[in-house]
C-alpha cells in the first residue's frame, strides 16, 4: 500500500530514458572491463617473457658494418630510452664475453656439441618462477632457457641420426651441460632446460652464472651492450613503435605485432570504456534525480506518513528498494546481454586470430557489482536527505 | 502520560494581548484519562496549539514536555513511538490521503500498530454511516465524510492523549454526537484522554476540564 501511495502517477518518459541509458552503458562497461583484462592479459604465459617486452638492437647498416656507425648501446642512450613516459623499464642484455659450448650429457641422448651464445636478462622481465631462476657455485646444475628454434634444430639432428624426435617436455629431463673455458682453465658445469622462448635467439642464463663466466673466464675485450629490453605500459605499444624507428632500432616481428595488436584492441576497449562510464554516471544521474522529482511530488504523502506515526527509515527503505530494485534489474538484463555479446566476440576474435581467455573476468564482474554499490549509496543517501526535508 | 506546556508563547502570537487565563505563557498540564475542552474563537491559535504539541511546530518560546522531557530534544526514533502508541492526532485539514481509497486510508494508518481487524473498522465506518465509502477515493468525499474518515483514522492506534483541532466543523449535530461517542468509548477502553478545540460549542459534552486562549 505504501508503494501504492508513493509511486503512482509516475512520468515514466524520464524513468524510461534513465533504464535505457542505464542499461547501455552497464551492458558496455562489463564488456569493455571485461575484453580490456582479457587483451592486456593475452600473451601473458605463452612465453617466457613478460607480454610488453621486447628485445630490441640497432639496426645494422652498411656504415656500421664498416664500423662508421655503432651496433652497441651506451648508458646515456638506454636512460634516455627508459626517461620516456610510455616506457616502464629498459635493462641491457648482458652477454658473454668468454668462450662457452652447449653439448647433451645425456646416455639416452648421441652427443651434440657447438659453440653457444648465452645472454642473460633482468629476471622481472622474465615469466619465470625466481625459486626456479637462480645458480651458484656448486650447484648440481644451472637453469637455462632455449630459443625454441634450438629445439628444431636439435630434433633435425635427432631426426637425421635416425633417434625419435623430442618434446619440450622431454627436453627438459636431458642432461646438457656448459664447456667454459679460456686459454688456461677449462670447466663442465651441468645445465637443465626450464623453459622456452621464441622472442630470444640465444641461451638464456641467470645473472649470477653470467658474472661468474665472465669474471674466471673473461677474455679481456670490452663487453658491450648490443641489446636491450623494453617493457612498454599497456595499449601505448604505438609510441614505443615510433621510439623504435626514431632511433633506428629494431625487434623481432612477431614481438611488434602481438604488441601492437594489442595496443590497437586495448585502446580500442578503453575509448568504449570511457564512454560506458559517462554513460552509468549520467544515466545514474538522471535515475538520482528522477527519485528526487518523486519524492518532490510525492512531498505531502511523505509529510502525512510521518505526522501520523510512519518512521522516516520506513519511507527512506521504501524510495531506496524501488531504486536499487530498478538498477538490479537493469544490471541483470546488461549482464545476460554481456554473456551474449561476449559469445559473439569471442568467436569474432577466434576467427580473427586472437585466442584470447574466454573465461569470465572477475573485474568486469566485480565492476558491475562496484556500479550497483555506488548506485546503491548514492539513492539511499538521497531517499535519505529527501525524506529528511519533509520531517 | 502528561504533556506540559511550560509558558508557550509561539512567536507569531507573541504581539497579541492574551487573557490572563489563556494557555499562552502559562502552565498547563494535558493528562491522559481528562477529557479537555480548548474553546477560542478564530485567529487565536487553535492549530498553532496542535500543531506545537505534536511537535510539528517549533516556533514558540517555552517548554513542552512529554513525561518531563523536552519535545525538542527527541529523535527520530522517539516521535514515530510517540505517534504510532501515545498521543494520536485529528488535523484540522485532515491529512487524508486524496488517492487512496477510505479504506486503504483507514489501513495504512491501522498497519502501524494493529489495534482493529478489517472488519471492526468496517463497523466504525458503518457507525457514522459511511460504510458504503470503503472503496471509494478519499478525495471523491464531502468535507463531512472526509472529517469522519480523519477521526475513525485517529482511532485505529492505542493512544493516551487525543488531540482534534476542529474535527466537527463540517459535521451536523447528529454526526457530531455520533463521532463524539465513538471517540469518548475509545478514550475510556484505553484510559486516554483528549483535547477538543472548537470555535466555541461544547457539543453538549461533560468534560473534566476547560482551557481557553
Amino acid at each position: 500500500m505504501l508503494n501504492k501511495l508513493l509511486f503512482r502517477n509516475q512520468d515514466k518518459k524520464q524513468l524510461i530514458i534513465a533504464i535505457v541509458g542505464a542499461f547501455m552503458g552497464i551492458t558496455f562497461l562489463v564488456t569493455s572491463v571485461h575484453y580490456l583484462i582479457k587483451v592486456n592479459e593475452f600473451g601473458k604465459g605463452s612465453d617466457i617473457l613478460g607480454p610488453n617486452t621486447i628485445i630490441v638492437q640497432k639496426k645494422v647498416t652498411n656504415s656500421s658494418s664498416l664500423n662508421l656507425t655503432k651496433t652497441d648501446f651506451t648508458d646515456r642512450e638506454i636512460e634516455k630510452i627508459k626517461s620516456e613516459p610510455f616506457i616502464q623499464d629498459v635493462r641491457p642484455v648482458i652477454s658473454n664475453n668468454f668462450d662457452v659450448s652447449f653439448e647433451t650429457a645425456d646416455p639416452m641422448v648421441p652427443r651434440f656439441r657447438t659453440d653457444v651464445f648465452i645472454q642473460t636478462v633482468d629476471p622481472k622481465f622474465l615469466d619465470v618462477k625466481s625459486s626456479k631462476w637462480h645458480w651458484k657455485e656448486g650447484d648440481e646444475f644451472v637453469p637455462i632457457i632455449m630459443p625454441r628454434d634450438f629445439l628444431v634444430m636439435l630434433n633435425t639432428f635427432m631426426s637425421a641420426s635416425g633417434i625419435p624426435q623430442i618434446s619440450d617436455e622431454l627436453a627438459m629431463d636431458i642432461r646438457f651441460k656448459f664447456t667454459l673455458k679460456d686459454d688456461k682453465n677449462k670447466e663442465w658445469v651441468d645445465a637443465r632446460i626450464i623453459g622456452f622462448t621464441n622472442e630470444v635467439s640465444s641461451i638464456l642464463v641467470p645473472e649470477s652464472f653470467m658474472e661468474y663466466g665472465n669474471t674466471k673466464y673473461t677474455s679481456g675485450k670490452e663487453k658491450k651492450v648490443t641489446q636491450i629490453m623494453i617493457s612498454g605500459k599497456e595499449s601505448e605499444f604505438g609510441l614505443v613503435e615510433d621510439l623504435l624507428q626514431k632511433r633506428g632500432l629494431e625487434s623481432k616481428n612477431s614481438q611488434m605485432v602481438v604488441g601492437r595488436l594489442k595496443s590497437v584492441v586495448g585502446t580500442l576497449f578503453l575509448v568504449v570504456l570511457g564512454i560506458s562510464v559517462i554513460a552509468v554516471f549520467v544515466s545514474g544521474l538522471v535515475l538520482i534525480q528522477y527519485m528526487q522529482l518523486l519524492m518532490s511530488r510525492n512531498a505531502y504523502e511523505v509529510r502525512t506518513l510521518l505526522r501520523i506515526g510512519f518512521h522516516p527509515s520506513i519511507v527512506i527503505k521504501s524510495f531506496f528498494r524501488y531504486f536499487i530494485k530498478i538498477f538490479g534489474v537493469v544490471s541483470g538484463i546488461a549482464l545476460l546481454i554481456f554473456f551474449i555479446f561476449k559469445f559473439f566476440l569471442d568467436t569474432m576474435f577466434e576467427s580473427g586470430g586472437l585466442y584470447i581467455d574466454t573465461s569470465i573476468s572477475a573485474v568486469a564482474i566485480g565492476s558491475l557489482v562496484f556500479t550497483y554499490l555506488i548506485f546503491g549509496f548514492a539513492s539511499y543517501q538521497t531517499a535519505k536527505k529527501g525524506i529528511f526535508k519533509q520531517y | 502520560m502528561k504533556i506540559v506546556l511550560d509558558h508557550i508563547m509561539p512567536v507569531p502570537l507573541a504581539s497579541i494581548q492574551h487573557a490572563p487565563d489563556s494557555i499562552w505563557g502559562n502552565y498547563v498540564e494535558l493528562n491522559s484519562g481528562k477529557k479537555i475542552l480548548l474553546n477560542a474563537s478564530s485567529g487565536k491559535g487553535k492549530s498553532t496549539f496542535t500543531l506545537t504539541t505534536v511537535g510539528l511546530r517549533n516556533d514558540y518560546s517555552g517548554v513542552v514536555r512529554y513525561d518531563d522531557r523536552d519535545i525538542r530534544t527527541f529523535t527520530p526514533d522517539d516521535w514515530a513511538l510517540i505517534r504510532q502508541d501515545k498521543v494520536s492526532v485529528v488535523f484540522q485539514d485532515l491529512q487524508l490521503f486524496p488517492d487512496l481509497t477510505v479504506g486503504e486510508n483507514l489501513l495504512i494508518k491501522n498497519s502501524l500498530s494493529p489495534v482493529f481487524s478489517e472488519t471492526e473498522i468496517r463497523r466504525m465506518l458503518e457507525r457514522l454511516e459511511i460504510d458504503n465509502k470503503w472503496d471509494q477515493q478519499c478525495s471523491l468525499l464531502s468535507m463531512g465524510q472526509q472529517q469522519r474518515v480523519a477521526i475513525i483514522r485517529s482511532l485505529c492506534q492505542p493512544f493516551e492523549i487525543l488531540i482534534m483541532d476542529e474535527p466537527f466543523s463540517h459535521l451536523d449535530e447528529e454526526n457530531t454526537q455520533r463521532c463524539l461517542k465513538m471517540i469518548n468509548e475509545r478514550c475510556d477502553e484505553q484510559n486516554a484522554g483528549f483535547v477538543l478545540t472548537t470555535l466555541g460549542d461544547d457539543h453538549k459534552f461533560n468534560y473534566d476540564k476547560e482551557l481557553k486562549l
